[in-house]
């Protein structure tokens, strides 16, 4: 109750409305944008809430999140191409529907299911986030070392295709984030005398370019993608006798959402897959699915919805981002001082708060803006590739430029974009690598402060029953997915 | 490749790593612990590739000379053509960024990175190229300088003035 006053209070004096809409907004028309996804949409907004206040800034990232798994829908729905990952269920029977002339119906379900998955998602977030928390106010040096293992294993599910290129990609992001001052006794490491090294390299350039610039390098020289007509673009509410008949499959998406997005490396894709093949088998008109079945929509986008709340489980209660989209959003709580995981609960209850708030704004916002947003949306997406291609990069310059007012950060960016491109031929994980760049600082300052108060003793790591316990979870988290690896190959 | 490059990668690195100064407070691991660490992890890591990539390969030459075998299908990458090339004209487009802004400003030289990008994307250089740079380089320094109160270089022009 004391958290719900405190949520409510939190609505009328911070501009979380409209960050709520703002981010919703952004997130909506970037994720309609093929082949823009809501973490890439995130990370352009990363520099914009340097010179926000925390709370503000965490709410406008989370509420692009929830705009970017709506956005994508509009694409998959009106051109049979999904504006995200996460939406390639969707196209199955979206642009059937289409087809039949009920785009404006499928628009509709599409937008009413992710509403329903997003106040669930929320549900959960806030049921399940300081509980777990709380056990972490016992954390020591130790249990911190553990956690940030944990993290790292991982990579061992968001590996992709190849474990060791996902292996190979978490190491280079440790010894990226081994750049600047040592954590214990202050040396240089790796800054080759240059005075912007110092700080080393913020998790921020590295999400920014790996995400952003490299998708912009990439995607040079691409054809452009089909235009919808304007007519597409009128959502018709569900009527009564179909919302009943969408009601089972959004309670399907919406537990299947809930369950994967905790998951590291399941993320919307998984979840919206795994509900569209669960509401088919429940189904009572299983020989529409494929041929523009209103439930074979339904089931999928409310599952989006509810992983873009519940992905930020295992990110605040542990600082452990299980998606890009988090691991941005963890970004920009490091960008703000803020440190999710255990302490977060006890010294920026406000911050954690207004969040909450924030992600319902945010799902009711959707509501609203789903329905303004077509027009524009559809004016947006079928602009010339050249141009919306040249204005992003303009974009992310500028930004990247406003952090701390310097060029050298523009050629950081950059340079991981490169990096970026080159990881994408080669098709090393991202996601990895942004890991190692995060935790590695957790990593090695806990692991050296354990074994200084320890006084070199590693039986430490041992005898402290959370880090034992972490470290076994980490241990099974890993042989578990390679032992998977091993038998699907 | 990769495995050749990550692995010269990891010996560059170690070799810097133990050239870091040692220190007095140093604790038992020191400033040189763990990027030594993640160098050999990264070595073993890049070995392991090699011998998966020779590996591979020496099978391929076999079943490709064996003629009871049917060839496998070889997977093709999904790789657009040209892509070093073009990856190295959009960083370019950004490095000359970086170098005009000082002296130009940032509304000519921004307005100049959307008109080269734009053409560097096939939209061709016209007179809607230019109104597109312009327009774009005046909302987005409505948006920084006016709104946000961000401060972008001036370039030279204050001091012409």
């Amino acid at each position: 109750m004391t958290e719900l006053l405190a949520a409510l209070g939190s609505l009328f004096t911070t501009p979380i409305v409209p960050a709520a809409f703002g981010g919703v907004t952004w997130g909506i028309l970037g994720g309609a944008l093929p082949g823009i996804s809501p973490s890439i949409t995130m990370a352009l907004l990363l520099p914009f809430t340097y010179s926000m206040g925390p709370t503000t800034a965490v709410v406008l990232l989370a509420s692009t999140y929830v705009g970017a798994e709506y956005g994508g829908s509009i694409p998959a729905i009106l051109i049979g191409t999904p504006g995200t990952n996460a939406a390639a269920a969707t196209v199955i029977d979206g642009y059937a529907m289409k087809q039949q002339g009920k785009a404006g119906e499928a628009l509709g379900i599409s937008l009413y299911s992710g509403f329903v998955g997003g106040l669930f998602g929320l549900l959960v977030l806030v049921g399940l986030t300081e509980r777990l928390s709380s056990i972490a106010l016992a954390f020591t040096p130790s249990s911190y070392f553990a956690l940030g293992v944990l993290g790292l294993s991982v990579i061992a599910t968001l590996s992709g295709e190849s474990l060791i290129k996902g292996l190979i990609a978490g190491v280079l992001g440790l010894m990226i984030s081994t750049i600047g001052t040592d954590p214990v006794t202050g040396l240089n490491r790796f800054t080759f005398d240059s005075p912007e090294l110092l700080s080393g390299i913020p998790p921020l350039l590295v999400m920014v370019g790996l995400y952003a610039v490299s998708e912009l390098f990439m995607k040079t020289g691409e054809p452009d993608w089909e235009k919808a007509s304007r007519e597409d673009a009128r959502i018709k509410f569900p009527s009564r006798a179909l919302w009943r008949r969408i009601a089972r499959p959004q309670a399907i998406g919406s537990l299947m959402g809930a369950f994967e997005g905790m998951m590291p490396g399941a993320g919307g894709a998984v979840s919206s897959f795994l509900a569209y093949n669960e509401a088919r088998r429940w189904s009572r008109h299983k020989e529409e699915f494929g041929h523009g079945s209103p439930e074979g929509v339904a089931a999928p986008e409310a599952a989006n919805n509810t992983v873009a709340c519940t992905a930020l489980v295992p990110m605040l209660s542990l600082g452990i981002p299980s998606s890009n989209s988090s691991a941005v959003l963890l970004g920009g709580f490091l960008m703000h001082g803020l440190i999710p995981g255990p302490l977060l609960f006890v010294n920026h209850a406000d911050v954690v708060h207004g969040l909450y708030t924030g992600l319902f704004v945010a799902n009711v916002a959707m509501l609203i803006i789903g329905y303004l947003i077509m027009s524009p949306c559809m004016w947006l997406v079928s602009r010339p590739k050249p141009y919306l291609m040249a204005f992003i990069y303009a974009l992310v310059v500028s930004g990247v430029y406003a952090i701390q007012t310097s060029l050298f950060h523009i050629g950081v960016a950059l340079g991981f974009g490169v990096l970026g491109g080159a990881m994408k031929y080669f098709k090393l994980p991202f996601l990895p690598m942004v890991l190692g760049v995060v935790l590695g600082f957790v990593v090695e300052s806990n692991y050296r402060r354990a074994l200084v108060i320890s006084g070199g003793d590693y039986r430490t790591f041992i005898e402290d029953p959370i880090a034992a316990g972490l470290l076994g979870a980490a241990l099974l988290f890993t042989v578990t997915s390679v032992v998977r690896r091993m038998r699907e190959a | 490749m990769l495995g050749c490059a990550t692995l010269a990668l990891a010996s560059g690195y170690y070799l810097m790593a133990a050239r870091i100064q040692q220190s007095d407070i140093a604790d038992v691991i020191g400033p040189q612990g763990l990027p030594r660490t993640y160098a050999a992890l990264l070595a073993v890591l890049s070995i392991i590739l090699i011998v998966r990539a020779v590996t591979s390969t020496r099978t391929q030459r076999v079943r490709a000379a064996s003629p009871a075998a049917a060839s496998p299908v070889t997977p093709t990458r999904n790789i657009p053509r040209n892509v070093g090339w073009r990856v190295f004209g959009m960083l370019m487009n950004g490095v000359i960024y970086i170098l005009v802004v000082p002296w130009l400003g940032y509304i000519l030289s921004i307005a100049a990175l959307i008109a080269a990008t734009v053409y560097y994307q096939g939209g061709g250089l016209n007179r809607r190229v230019a109104a597109v740079a312009v327009g774009g380089a005046f909302l987005l320094w409505l948006l920084f300088v006016r709104l946000l109160h961000i401060a972008h270089p001036a370039g030279i022009w204050p001091s012409l003035l």
